[in-house]
């Protein structure tokens, strides 16, 4: 050590000449990696320096810098900062090569406040001094560096920058604002497909007869569903979670919809006697006008979920806690519900008007908030209680046309009693509009718990 | 010896980025078993398959950490109370500041904290293997309030009581991810509880296997980091919120803490991974730095043939990008014209990403700059004294033809890991520059010129100092091979882990129990001969192991194997 400290005095410069005459020395005395570990490197640079000064005592030289690696320790750390300022002066010092004398590096009285402003983005950032110290390792400061800094390592001196950047607490608690699903034209447009062909397919229905009718209304059935297939298949009506499909169920209700009303009124009546002809009047008859506004009725409960997924996750960002996030997203689940609610009876109405069909206002209302309410709880995760719920309706309406049916057996006759007693008293419409109804007022109260919580409107899967 | 290798993302995988160590390492130790788990990091990972295997390896496991199938079940209510206690004690810990913060890690209070943070963490790893169901769990509401409630606590850190819920959500979800191995099912006797040594290549997520099978079997944990996953996270995560940043930096400064005090041995690979350890409360006693290995044999001709290369030839190697810093290379270069008019400049790489693109066309503009193109002659073609080429062209063919091209080999980085191109210079013989910037001190060990970093004159001095030094070059080349060759090579790497496995499972071997038929405990069951070679007692014992704190020992199962240490190799 105190060799060092004697060679390290400011003495002639040496050209680069002497490297090679300690280099014959320092294979063999070269310190073992596992040894000197940490301390290898501080010397190493340490005795490059020094045999770039002194040109005679190269023997010297050798010997101090591997025993400096073997004593380590305090006697290291002195090392390094005798030598602190050294790695940039014998570059600039050998006048051998240089043209020009070096002029000393202007440095002010607090190196480590320059250091600071040159990564300040660095520093306010930091939440911990290891943050600092990874980040001045990666735009090169090492241990040697710190030394300038009169620092043992990287680590201190990254604590010494982390207590010294000052910390406003009055900084705009605003974060970023999370990023909102944006309306996109491919889903927009294909929200309005199932509608679009519904209308064409009813047309149609209209202006054929007999055996084209018939595949008009397979072949239109058939478009119908893929359509509205793809309409599902992206924007804010995506679902990722495959585990329980629903479209068998919901391909049901929409049926009992179009042909349930008509069937269970011709059954009161000992029918059906035939198959449904595809119009509105007969004995059998299509109800098309609410399956037409339940179609038409995609683009708008589209829209209605992608205003609350995009309100929804500004008041994500905007609310400080849970709870004041879930009061807030109540009145906005409620008030989607009711737009769509009233979109949707205002298509009924225009359906009803165009195609001169009865009103059926309860069941389809109560049939589209029902179907909206679990499309909205699977997107959002909840797949369990929608594919529940809607089992229960459509067995429900199942059962009510099975029991009029199971009736007409010898002695049966008491099962159809309780909904014969309902057709009688609220018609048949009564039957769909109080299982869907009750359906939907089930998710609508399963909704208010589950939607209103902020890990329902997370997004899975990707880091923020 | 029958050793469980976890690695994430790398091995056994075609895509893995650190999987050539592994493969190495696997193929190295003929003598022992392994068994492989494998987290990977994508499905494209997966499809793309698996690097072939050598016998030695018993099996393969593999979990995805890119998806995961939430099992549905659904917590009862006191199984919801132990998670809800768990998860709570797990994010209190996180909130009350990071492991490391000014206080060493002995200190009382940060070790209080730290047996939190491992029981919590445990807690859960056992709800995982009881009741399942951890994943949904994890995404669950209850899982975020109790995050709230963590932060809004008395004696939470001012970050995590800024936290708003945006920030809890992205918080939930990557605890959610990180903690995705608590559910796997590796954890029983057939699986890490049959090996006898876990071996984690990497902090971290991998680690998470290794640590809970210590805790649930006692099997000893052998860690090793060429990176440092916590210096990683820092350096990944600058895009979030203060709160996030904060409690998550707070989770795997815990996570590593956690990690390094259940190891038997850590493993890093250079002093500066060392420094990190030791900093996040590794015990120094427990370190031991085992360099990298690279393949000595594609540089045994370069270095081995007599110097042939022109004598007025720098030449740079390596992937293009800022942080190489050619243009300072480029200055320094232009120092060296001044001295040496006939120093030619040889940069070998390809860039790497757009960056790297951008970087090296502006390079060669800047090149086109300080050097005119220069013929011998009036009547011959010139070019630019500095050349940039690619690995793979008519003139090098392979990587060491680029190394035995030049006399001397420049790195000219600012910023540097391991140097692994300086590893190849000095296999090739070659006598470095190189800037005083990462391991570089630590590997080129006295065997090569150092200059600082960002310095070209410095840099500049040192190639002519060695450009007008033929002998000075062929004594650094020689010493900077015979270095590298003693530290650097493959055999060196599995030599050291041979060593290492050699001695954890000499200090602390896993205690099985053997039980009879009836199953009571048999006495003498594994005798002192079942530690030598082969099999000595058959496949017929069962084993269980002892010591997992809730494991009953009247679960038994049968052995996959007994210990059969080699004694001879």
């Amino acid at each position: 050590m105190s060799g060092l400290g004697g060679l390290d005095r400011p003495g002639a410069p040496a050209g680069p000449g002497a490297w090679d005459e300690r280099r014959q020395e320092w294979p063999e005395a070269e310190p073992h990696p596992r040894e000197s570990g940490a301390g290898a490197p501080g010397t190493a640079a340490g005795a490059d320096e020094l045999s770039a000064r002194v040109d005679g005592v190269v023997d010297g030289v050798g010997e101090s810098s591997v025993s400096s690696a073997r004593v380590g320790g305090a006697g290291e750390s002195s090392t390094r900062v005798g030598g602190a300022d050294k790695p940039c002066t014998p570059a600039r010092e050998p006048t051998a090569v240089g043209p020009r004398p070096a002029s000393p590096r202007r440095t002010g009285a607090d190196p480590v406040k320059a250091l600071m402003h040159r990564h300040r983005d660095l520093c306010e950032r930091a939440v911990d001094p290891l943050e600092i110290a990874a980040g001045l390792e990666a735009h090169g400061v090492t241990d040697r560096t710190a030394a300038r800094f009169l620092h043992r390592d990287v680590f201190s001196l990254a604590e010494e920058i982390y207590a010294r950047v000052p910390r406003d607490s009055e900084k705009p608690p605003g974060g970023p604002l999370l990023t909102t699903p944006r309306a996109r034209a491919d889903w927009l447009l294909l929200t309005l497909l199932p509608g679009a062909l519904c209308a064409a397919v009813v047309t149609a229905l209209h202006l054929t007869h007999g055996q084209s009718r018939v595949i008009a209304a397979a072949a239109g059935a058939l478009a119908v569903a893929l359509a509205l297939r793809a309409a599902l298949a992206r924007g804010p009506l995506a679902t990722t979670d495959r585990t329980n499909p629903t479209a068998t169920r919901t391909s049901w209700l929409i049926a009992y919809a179009l042909l349930g009303d008509g069937l269970l009124r011709a059954a009161m009546t000992g029918g059906p006697d035939t198959l449904p002809t595809g119009t509105a009047d007969g004995p059998w008859p299509f109800t098309t006008a609410p399956v037409l506004a339940l179609t038409l009725s995609c683009a708008p409960a589209a829209w209605c979920a992608h205003l609350l997924a995009v309100r929804a996750r500004r008041k994500l960002s905007a609310s400080r806690g849970l709870a004041e996030f879930a009061t807030s997203v109540k009145p906005l689940l409620l008030g989607t519900f009711v737009l769509y609610l009233g979109a949707l009876t205002a298509l009924l109405t225009l359906t009803t008007t165009a195609l001169d069909e009865p009103a059926a206002y309860p069941q389809t209302l109560t049939l589209g908030a029902l179907l909206l309410l679990a499309r909205l709880l699977t997107t959002h995760g909840f797949t369990h209680a929608p594919a529940l719920v809607l089992t229960a309706t459509a067995s429900a309406e199942a059962t009510a046309l099975v029991t009029l049916f199971a009736a007409r057996l010898p002695g049966c006759a008491w099962l159809a009693t309780p909904v014969q007693a309902l057709i009688d008293t609220w018609g048949p419409a009564a039957v769909p509009t109080l299982a869907c109804g009750a359906g939907a007022l089930t998710l609508l109260l399963h909704a208010t718990r589950t939607l209103t919580r902020a890990s329902a409107h997370a997004t899975r899967d990707q880091p923020w | 010896m029958h050793i469980g290798l976890i690695a994430e993302g790398g091995y056994p995988f075609v895509s893995g980025d650190a999987g050539l160590w592994c493969d190495r390492l696997v193929r190295g130790l003929g003598q022992h078993e392994f068994d492989i788990y494998a987290l990977s990091r994508s499905e494209r990972q997966e499809t793309e398959g698996w690097v072939p295997l050598p016998p030695q390896v018993n099996r393969v496991r593999t979990a995805p950490l890119w998806t995961v199938e939430d099992d549905g079940m659904g917590y009862g209510r006191r199984a919801r109370r132990r998670f809800t206690e768990c998860y709570g004690e797990l994010v209190a810990v996180l909130c009350a500041g990071s492991a490391i913060d000014g206080a060493g890690p002995s200190e009382d209070p940060s070790a209080t904290e730290a047996d939190r943070f491992g029981n919590a963490l445990y807690g859960l790893a056992e709800l995982a293997r009881d009741a399942g169901g951890l994943v949904g769990a994890l995404r669950s509401e209850a899982a975020v309030r109790a995050l709230e409630r963590a932060c809004r606590a008395r004696g939470a850190t001012s970050a995590a009581r800024e936290a708003r819920v945006p920030d809890l959500l992205a918080v939930a979800a990557h605890l959610e991810r990180a903690l995705r191995p608590l559910s796997l099912d590796w954890y029983e006797d057939d699986g890490l509880g049959s090996v006898d040594l876990c071996h984690a290549t990497s902090g971290g997520t991998a680690a998470l296997p290794g640590l809970l099978a210590h805790h649930f079997c006692d099997v000893p944990l052998l860690l090793t980091e060429y990176g440092v996953r916590l210096r990683t996270h820092y350096l990944a995560a600058t895009e979030s919120s203060p709160a996030v940043r904060a409690l998550l930096a707070a989770f795997h400064g815990r996570l590593a803490a956690e990690t390094y005090t259940r190891a038997t041995l850590i493993t890093p690979g250079n002093s500066h991974a060392r420094r990190w350890q030791e900093r996040c409360g590794a015990d120094r006693e427990k370190l031991r730095t085992v360099y990298p290995g690279m393949d000595a044999a594609r540089f045994a001709e370069v270095g081995e043939a007599p110097d042939c290369a022109d004598p007025d030839t720098l030449v740079w190697v390596g992937r293009v990008e800022p942080a190489k810093d050619l243009v300072s290379l480029l200055h320094a270069f232009a120092e060296v014209r001044k001295e040496e008019p006939k120093a030619r400049l040889r940069i070998v790489g390809t860039p790497s990403g757009p960056e790297g693109a951008a970087y090296l066309g502006h390079c060669k503009a800047l090149a086109v700059q300080l050097f005119p193109d220069e013929a011998e002659g009036p009547h011959t073609v010139g070019d630019n004294p500095v050349s940039f080429e690619e690995i793979g062209g008519p003139e090098i063919p392979a990587l060491a033809d680029a190394y035995a091209s030049g006399a001397v080999t420049v790195l000219s980085s600012v910023v540097e890991g391991f140097p692994i191109g300086l590893v190849e210079a000095m296999l090739c013989g070659r006598a470095t520059v190189s800037t005083d910037v990462g391991a570089v001190v630590e590997v080129i060990g006295g065997t090569g010129l150092v200059v600082p970093p960002r310095n070209p004159r410095a840099l500049a001095e040192a190639c002519v100092a060695l450009l007008r030094d033929p002998e000075r070059r062929e004594r650094l080349g020689a010493a900077a091979r015979a270095r590298a060759l003693e530290l650097f090579t493959v055999e060196q790497n599995v030599a050291a882990f041979h060593g290492i496995y050699l001695e954890i499972v000499s200090r602390t071997p896993v205690r099985r129990v053997v039980l009879d038929e009836a199953g009571a405990p048999l006495p003498f069951a594994v005798p002192a001969e079942a530690h030598v070679p082969g099999r000595w007692t058959g496949r017929t014992a069962r084993v269980v192991a002892r010591g997992g704190p809730a494991r009953p020992t009247e679960a038994p199962v049968r052995a996959t194997s007994l210990p059969a240490t080699e004694g001879a190799r």
